[in-house]
């Protein structure tokens, strides 16, 4: 028998699973081979090595968790609803610690980036008149405009009344008079 | 002497007979509500779960996790168990699905083999024939010896790996490890021959020099050289 053949069976061997003949050929081989004695008595104690309880045990604590984990399942129901897994709890725990100084950097870019809104006129607005206080509107002509008091185009007898009550009234604003008093937009 | 033959068949059958008998009853006791003795039930497989999650995992936080997911769900589905299987087989190819699923997840398949492109069916050569002194029962209180096992089983290829978990550290029958598997008794044995020799190759350097163990194949004069 060859050292090829005899590596190739010798796992085989191991297992028990060579007939006798087989066997005793290889066992035959190996009391005059050192070289496959010693890959024999090495595969051997490789898988003694790695049947030993102490090798790829579960870490300390390990058993203490899984119990712990168990009796609440045992005692509760479905243990999903009642505790996340610690990977769920971290990650969770993950992203709340990024999601704060996240949203601070975001809200402080916000304020530097973009420009506060103005604090808008009310008389900036179409629908609210661009003077306050008494207008002056003409008793003779028919134009329904109102204008400030002293407006060049104010013609006819003037009545002075509330700015609301000409507009409720149907007036409109003098676009020469009240177009001046209406302050600058800012751009 | 072989592994398997430092055991007496008969004895080793008459022994796994009577922890499945025993397992039975706590099956049963359990489906009838009996719920605690869950406990009892997965205490000896604790620690096969886990080597076979960790072996697929690289991470220990990871392997807890589906370790402990594994034994809820057989809490879970345990009146699923047709006892077609042994409990213990049932546990495994659980564990097995959850530890694919979890590594799906995390999308980190990639294990660093030494062995990558080796073909199945070639012969593999050894290649180191330092006699091997054995390595004492105490050595292994050691962690660098602990961790250094766990490495080299993370050099192989996973196909290999998981072969030699079933077989090796989970005890399991090659039939039952060809069935968990999905392949033929002959490609578990060719899988095991494998792994086997290759784990002796990469441990053997540095086991023989007091426990420095350089996981490296190293390069040794072939007799036949």
């Amino acid at each position: 028998m060859t050292c090829e053949e005899v590596w190739r069976d010798i796992s085989d061997y191991v297992d028990d699973e060579l007939d006798p003949k087989q066997r005793t050929a290889l066992e035959e081989h190996f009391a005059i081979c050192r070289q496959c004695a010693a890959v024999l008595e090495g595969t051997c104690n490789v898988i003694r090595l790695y049947r030993d309880e102490r090798v790829l045990a579960p870490p300390r604590g390990f058993h203490d968790r899984l119990h712990a984990r168990l009796n609440q399942r045992l005692k509760h129901g479905p243990e999903e609803q009642i505790r996340p897994s610690r990977r769920a709890v971290l990650a969770w725990a993950l992203t709340a610690a990024a999601a704060v100084p996240l949203g601070f950097a975001l809200f402080s870019a916000k304020r530097i980036i973009l420009p506060r809104p103005e604090h808008q006129n009310p008389s900036s607005s179409s629908d609210s008149p661009a003077v306050t206080g008494l207008v002056a509107v003409s008793q003779d002509a028919d134009d329904k405009v109102y204008h400030v008091a002293g407006c060049s185009h104010l013609q006819g007898k003037p009545k002075f009344l509330p700015v609301e009550e000409a507009i409720r009234e149907g007036y409109t604003s003098c676009v020469y008079c009240i177009g001046k008093a209406r302050p600058k937009q800012k751009s | 002497m072989p592994v398997s033959a430092t055991t007496n068949c008969a004895e080793n059958e008459t022994r796994n007979d009577r922890i499945r008998a025993n397992e039975e009853v706590l099956i049963s006791r359990i489906q009838e509500g009996e719920k605690d003795l869950f406990l009892e039930l997965i205490r000896p497989y604790q620690r096969t779960v886990y080597a076979t999650v960790i072996s697929m995992l690289r991470s220990k936080e990871d392997a807890e996790d589906v370790t402990q997911d594994v034994l809820l769900k057989a809490l879970a589905r345990l009146r699923q168990f047709r006892r077609e299987s042994a409990f213990g087989t049932w546990l495994i190819q659980i564990a097995i699905n959850e530890a694919r699923m979890r590594k799906r997840k995390l999308r980190h398949g990639i294990m660093f083999s030494l062995t990558k492109g080796a073909d199945d069916d070639g012969a593999y050569v050894p290649k180191d024939f330092a006699d091997w002194r054995e390595i004492p029962s105490e050595a292994l209180e050691r962690s660098e010896i602990r961790k250094a096992l766990a490495k080299a089983l993370a050099l192989l290829e996973e196909h290999y790996r998981l072969a030699f978990i079933l077989r090796d550290v989970n005890e399991l029958s090659i039939t039952e490890t060809a069935n968990i598997l999905g392949i033929t008794r002959g490609a578990v044995k060719t899988r095991l021959r494998r792994a086997r020799l290759m784990l002796r190759d990469i441990l053997s350097p540095g086991l023989q020099q007091g426990g420095e163990v350089g996981l490296a194949f190293k390069e040794v004069r072939k007799p036949w050289e």
